[in-house]
């Protein structure tokens, strides 16, 4: 089954960031292990005496070959609606994309989005025909105002940005799937487990996107290995049905006929 | 008139302004190898208006490279 995103049909439901890793070579390898068809990156002050920019993209741009992926630029460092709005065009004249993760941070201590000027730069760039995909918290009336100003994508967190935390608010989470069935939901920052992914999947979540979790592993390459196997499970998981908790225990082996005394009590 | 680049101060003597394309060879040695978009004063300049858009005194140019990005 393929993720949906704006109409693009992708393989894998892993959407991978390209920043932290110990080298360039290492960050290309971690990307193609992880099948991931989407690399997020974003944009700086160019420095004209340094040559790494122009190292990194052609990197990227060499992933994007190797996969028939998508680059998904972010607005990273923006902190109203107007910054990320000119990011998101110098973005797309670079990297001839229309999709945009739009990212409007309100703290600068746990980086939490700002959700007024999220919805503001939003509905501005939708109607320039940017495709928005949102970072936002999990707060589930802000991924409806999302989502009716045309959002087709919301990217709610599941723990601040690089804390590796995990899903801090599994019942917020829970409540915006079900609150928002045909939404394209991608969890997006704080994971930091392949099982944190996993029990994305298993939620009916569509998607995940994590950096840190794979940059700052020991062994990033097998690590997005990992990743991308824990999605594979938790999407057949969920779609497989998982069973109904219980209360109580009821024994997995048949109790008829049990042998030995048992018969006799 | 003096202007920023990338934050960095150039003063370019008695002009009253110049193209964006012309401020950006101060800041290039080679643009057409570079690969790059414009912000004046915070507002996207798109390439094909480097040579209409004008580059007053007190202004701020931002020129934006790719980079690694979650």
């Amino acid at each position: 089954m393929s993720l949906n995103i704006y109409g693009q049909n992708l393989d894998s439901r892993l959407l991978i960031g390209s920043a932290l890793y110990p080298s360039p070579q290492v960050m290309k390898q971690a990307i193609l292990a992880s099948g991931s068809q989407v690399v997020t990156l974003s944009l700086k002050r160019q420095n004209p005496n340094e040559q790494s920019g122009q190292q990194i993209w052609h990197y990227l741009q060499e992933i994007v070959r190797q996969t028939n992926g998508h680059l998904l630029p972010n607005t990273a460092g923006c902190k109203t609606a107007k910054e990320a709005v000119t990011l998101a065009h110098m973005s797309r004249e670079i990297f001839k994309t229309d999709w945009i993760k739009l990212e409007v941070i309100g703290d600068d201590y746990n980086l939490q989005p700002d959700p007024i000027e999220l919805l503001h730069a939003a509905e501005q760039l939708i109607a320039e025909g940017f495709k928005v995909l949102p970072y936002c918290t999990d707060d589930l009336v802000i991924c409806q105002r999302l989502y009716d100003l045309g959002c087709q994508v919301i990217m709610p967190w599941a723990s601040p940005i690089g804390t590796g935390k995990g899903l801090m608010n599994p019942y917020n989470l829970e409540t915006i799937r079900m609150r928002l069935p045909d939404a394209t939901l991608i969890l997006d920052a704080g994971i930091g487990k392949p099982s944190d992914a996993c029990l994305a999947m298993e939620m009916g979540y569509d998607g995940v996107l994590l950096n840190s979790a794979v940059a700052l592993a020991d062994n990033p390459v097998l690590m997005a290995k990992a990743f991308g196997q824990a999605l594979q499970a938790g999407e057949q998981g969920y779609v497989a049905g998982i069973m109904q908790e219980r209360q109580t225990a009821h024994p997995s082996t048949p109790t008829l006929d049990t042998p030995f005394w048992h018969q006799n009590s | 008139m003096n202007i920023h680049i990338n934050g960095k101060a150039y003063a370019l003597g008695h002009e009253n302004h110049i193209s964006v394309s012309s401020a950006l060879t101060l800041h290039f040695i080679e643009p057409q190898q570079s690969t790059f978009a414009v912000a004046l004063n915070g507002d996207f300049v798109g390439k094909t208006d480097y040579d209409t858009t004008m580059v007053k005194n007190g202004d701020s140019l931002d020129v934006l490279q790719p980079i690694q990005g979650g």
